[in-house]
């Protein structure tokens, strides 16, 4: 049993596939939902299989084709690889539950929902394509496939706005990555290798390495929506189907942050980046506070949680400036844990948006008013999946929060302390204000039926996320083997 | 100073300036032509740069079937009707596009300076040593399809993973219209396809052939095949209504399933993704490379037609679906 | 001044024309132009990269990256393309400029 657990590469069957499944959904459009469900229903289980593999053996990487590594695409199942794959298996499981009780198979969505399932498949290969590679074009591979698959997604809606959003996201998404390709292709120019850990030996403090790095950051930034470069985000985001609106938020933002932190900490450490990680860090501040108070102004509910979304983006990016020696590990599991918390929160929350909608026939937030009965218990599961982004006690968010101050105290950075505290107030002021409106004393006339699968898979997804911090231990050891990072995680203050 | 070099320098100044020239142009029909033209062009640099594979296929697929789709999107666009009104006030990010470029220039010309600087401190032999130990068993006698559908076969597979979704991707946008009003066809263009069709088809074959040994391969031979497909509908051929169901579909997903499952057969067999066994690598490759032309043909067809095909099954579904898009 | 750096240094300034043109131009088909011109930059400065010392061959490797690349790219615009014409048959507009207001609803 053991070996036949030990001797698949399951980490690969998790690319192949949803790949394989888009393809069938593709050819067999009315069995469409079956095959997305059933192959949602695989990939949890592999995703355990690559984790017990990987636990029980040593080797983490092979070269496609078994060649040699320069020549050869590495593919990796790290710690950062396989709590990424196991955060979208359960994420994309959910969703995909979420998005069968959205997108019916009989009545008048049946077009939108023969496209939706091998998209999406399409994009849950690309995801896990992209987290196991450790080839730089690989990766800008990957990340095209993902993005294609998520501009085919936005339009979905068919609408104006939709299609706006749509095209504006291809262009700025095509922008970054031409950006990160012409960095690749200097890389290669100069040390005739793509592959990451190569790379991360050879590489020099040249100034046209810094010139490449900052290239390749800089696409992958704008691909990753920080602060001034987030203009695209609401939009395309809140323009989308609902499950399209979480699978965005909770996964593709995270694609091009997973290469910026292989980049940052395997590829690019001999590399002068003081200065660039300041800026990130200055920047990811600006982020949380201004999509906070963007995020209060909101008048409909997936726009506040697309701007709750570009706040916790920009916690994502205070890793870089707060990776110091003593604190790399810290601030390094820190985004990781953000990450995995972020994404189950997220997802949560544009979900219950999505069922709320649904319910109430207008995502205004004022038009929540006296939303007792059906909508009072969404709004109670919107609140548990907030939790996280808020960082409540025994979430992941608040783990991360903590890590983060830690790592800031640690190294003598004290400004970002009062930032992450202020990013949190302000979270929980969004938060409380949607609540406001919901338990108004206002009398409804009617509730349409929710169909239970747009009820419960967000409640089970948010409840996961609000404990999340309570079974934290093993995904951040499974996230440590084989981390670019040696020093201790510090989870007390001291020096 | 070199003949040779001079042929660069003019070459390339053209290419810039037919690049600033077709962007800045008032008409955007001939921006689209100019376009074309800089990639016809931009091929004669990829031969200059010892790069004939490249060059193939930015003539068959960057100047040909870009320019296709460009030209049938500017027709469905309605020509001329839009740009005297687009020079309103610029937003806050046109503005800084300006500081941006500036910024952009400044960092390439440094950039151009570091680069003599470190050719001439590093000149790394790069991979073509081996690539060239390699060749033998790799089951292709030609460096650059070794790479693609050997060395780098994942990138591949991946990347005809990425066709095959934008061809989904827009089928689920849009429905197909004819490219062009059927009543307007004349004689000579159905003589001259006659003529024409069955040179494609054996020039196809022939580049599919030669990139076993030398520049060619898929990519090309189903762009040439995919322009004869487009030949043959603009002289009037439709595809028979009960071909454009599950039949179609099977041909244009062909080329990624069938790579798909030799990925599956070799990671279940070997423990390594796509490795060949050695004895059956050259079969396999070939394998692939035909599939894979059959759907590139098809693939970059159906994208320059642009749309699902009619007859779908949830047809009148489909139109109430859209109208309650255009709403919500 | 060798051949190799010269096309670079033309791979450079492409990338920049069409990113300014990317960021300036608001004519959707023009934009896609920009892109391609942007992508044909990036791509000049693989292969140019990767001719070392006088042999006149390119490194096989860029090569095979850059037809990767290209492909990718015609799917973009393919994407784009189509999006473009179904904005336009939409909103009547070839350009991005939809009300942000009115377009919530």
């Amino acid at each position: 049993m053991t070996e036949l657990i030990v001797q698949q590469q399951w980490f690969l069957w998790m690319t192949l596939l949803p790949l394989g499944a888009a393809v069938a959904a593709f050819l067999a459009p009315r069995q469409a939902h079956w095959i997305g469900l059933v192959t949602a229903l695989l990939l949890p289980l592999c995703a355990l299989a690559a984790i017990a593999a990987a636990t029980l053996s040593e080797t983490q990487t092979i070269t496609a084709g078994n060649w040699p590594t320069p020549l050869g695409i590495a593919l990796r199942s790290d710690g950062l690889a396989l709590v990424m794959l196991a955060v979208t298996a359960l994420v994309g499981f959910i969703i995909s539950c979420y998005a069968l009780g959205y997108f019916p198979v009989r009545g008048h969505h049946q077009s939108r929902a023969r496209y939706f399932w091998p998209l999406w498949l399409f994009l849950w290969g690309g995801c896990n394509a992209l987290f196991i590679s450790g080839d730089l074009f690989n990766l800008y591979v990957t990340l095209e496939l993902v993005t294609l698959a998520s501009v085919a997604l936005i339009a979905l809606e068919g609408g104006k706005a939709a299609l706006a959003a749509a095209l504006r996201y291809l262009f700025i998404s095509l922008l970054g990555s031409l950006a990160y390709l012409l960095g690749v292709g200097i890389l290669y120019g100069t040390y005739a290798t793509v592959d990451i850990i190569l790379l991360g030996d050879m590489l020099a403090a040249t100034r046209l390495n810094h010139a490449a790095m900052s290239l390749m950051i800089a696409g992958l930034v704008l691909k990753s929506a920080l602060f001034p470069l987030h203009f695209w985000l609401p939009q395309a985001h809140t323009m989308a189907p609902a499950p399209v609106s979480a699978v965005l938020s909770a996964l593709v933002v995270k694609c091009a942050y997973v290469i910026l932190l292989r980049l940052w900490f395997e590829v690019f450490p001999a590399l002068d980046t003081i200065a660039i990680g300041h800026l990130l860090g200055l920047l990811g501040s600006i982020a949380i506070i201004w999509g906070s108070l963007m995020a209060l102004r909101q008048e409909r509910l997936k726009l506040l949680i697309a701007y709750s979304t570009v706040a916790q983006i920009g916690y994502l990016f205070l890793v870089f400036p707060l990776a110091h020696t003593e604190t790399m590990a810290s601030a390094w599991i820190g985004g990781v844990l953000l990450m995995m918390a972020h994404a189950c929160g997220k997802a949560a929350m544009f979900m219950v948006a999505g069922t709320i909608h649904h319910t109430a026939g207008s995502d205004r937030i004022s038009r929540l008013a006296g939303a007792g009965g059906p909508i009072g218990v969404l709004v109670v599961v919107f609140t548990l999946a907030a939790g996280t982004i808020i960082g409540l006690p025994p979430s992941g968010g608040f783990f991360a929060k903590w890590l983060f101050i830690n790592a800031a105290l640690v190294s003598g950075q004290w400004w970002y302390l009062p930032i992450i505290l202020s990013g949190t107030l302000l979270a929980a002021a969004y938060i409380a204000r949607v609540l406001g409106w919901a338990f108004l004393d206002v009398k409804r006339s009617s509730y349409p039926v929710i169909p239970w699968m747009m009820k419960w898979p967000p409640l089970v997804l948010s409840i996961i996320a609000l404990l999340f911090g309570l079974i934290a231990y093993e995904p951040v050891q499974l996230a440590l083997s084989g981390a670019p990072v040696s020093s201790p995680v510090l989870v007390e203050f001291g020096p | 100073m070199e003949l040779a070099l001079i042929f660069d320098l003019i070459l390339l100044i053209t290419l810039i300036a037919l690049a600033w020239l077709l962007l800045a142009s008032s008409d955007i029909f001939r921006a689209v032509v100019l376009f074309i033209a800089f990639g016809l062009l931009l091929a004669l640099a990829w031969v200059r740069l010892g790069a004939p594979d490249v060059a193939l296929a930015e003539a068959a697929i960057g100047a040909g079937i870009t320019g296709a789709l460009l030209l049938v999107g500017l027709g469905r666009l309605g020509s001329a009707e839009h740009y005297r009104g687009t020079r309103t006030r610029l937003t806050f990010l046109q503005r800084l596009s300006a500081p941006v470029l500036i910024g952009v220039m400044i960092p390439s010309i440094s950039l151009i300076l570091l680069l003599e600087l470190s050719l001439h401190a590093s000149a790394t032999p790069g991979q073509q040593g081996l690539v060239n130990v390699l060749l033998d068993v790799s089951g292709t006698n030609h460096g650059v399809t070794a790479v693609l559908m050997n060395f780098r076969a994942w990138d591949t597979l991946l990347e005809k993973g990425v066709l095959l979704l934008a061809l989904i991707s827009i089928w689920s946008l849009d429905q197909a219209r004819p490219l062009f009003r059927q009543n307007d066809i004349s004689p000579q263009l159905t003589g001259l396809a006659r003529l024409l069709l069955p040179i494609m088809i054996i020039v196809a074959g022939f580049v599919l052939w030669q990139g076993d040994h030398a520049p060619g391969g898929a990519f090309q031979s189903g762009a040439i095949l995919s322009a004869g497909i487009l030949l043959a509908i603009l002289v009037g051929y439709t595809l028979p209504t009960r071909r454009q169901g599950l039949s179609l579909r099977l041909l244009l997903a062909v080329g990624f399933s069938v790579f798909l499952l030799v990925a599956a057969a070799t990671l279940l067999s070997s423990d390594y993704l796509l490795k060949y066994p050695d004895s059956l690598a050259g079969s396999l490759i070939l394998l692939l490379e035909l599939v894979a032309t059959a759907s590139i043909a098809a693939l970059l067809a159906a994208a320059v037609v642009g749309g699902h095909p009619p007859d779908d099954l949830s047809k009148p579904v489909d139109r109430s679906s859209a109208v309650n898009g255009g709403q919500t | 001044m060798s051949p190799a750096l010269l096309y670079t240094g033309s791979g450079i300034i492409l990338f920049s024309i069409g990113l300014h043109a990317l960021l300036v131009h608001r004519h959707l088909l023009r934009k896609i132009l920009a892109a391609n011109i942007m992508g044909s930059g990036v791509f000049m400065v693989f292969i140019a990269m990767g001719v070392h010392g006088d042999s006149g061959v390119a490194d096989p490797v860029p090569q095979a990256m850059v037809l990767t690349g290209i492909v990718v790219s015609l799917c973009f615009t393919a994407v784009a393309i189509v999006l473009a014409v179904r904005l336009n048959k939409l909103t009547g507009c070839t350009t991005l400029a939809v009300d942000e207001e009115s377009s919530i609803d």
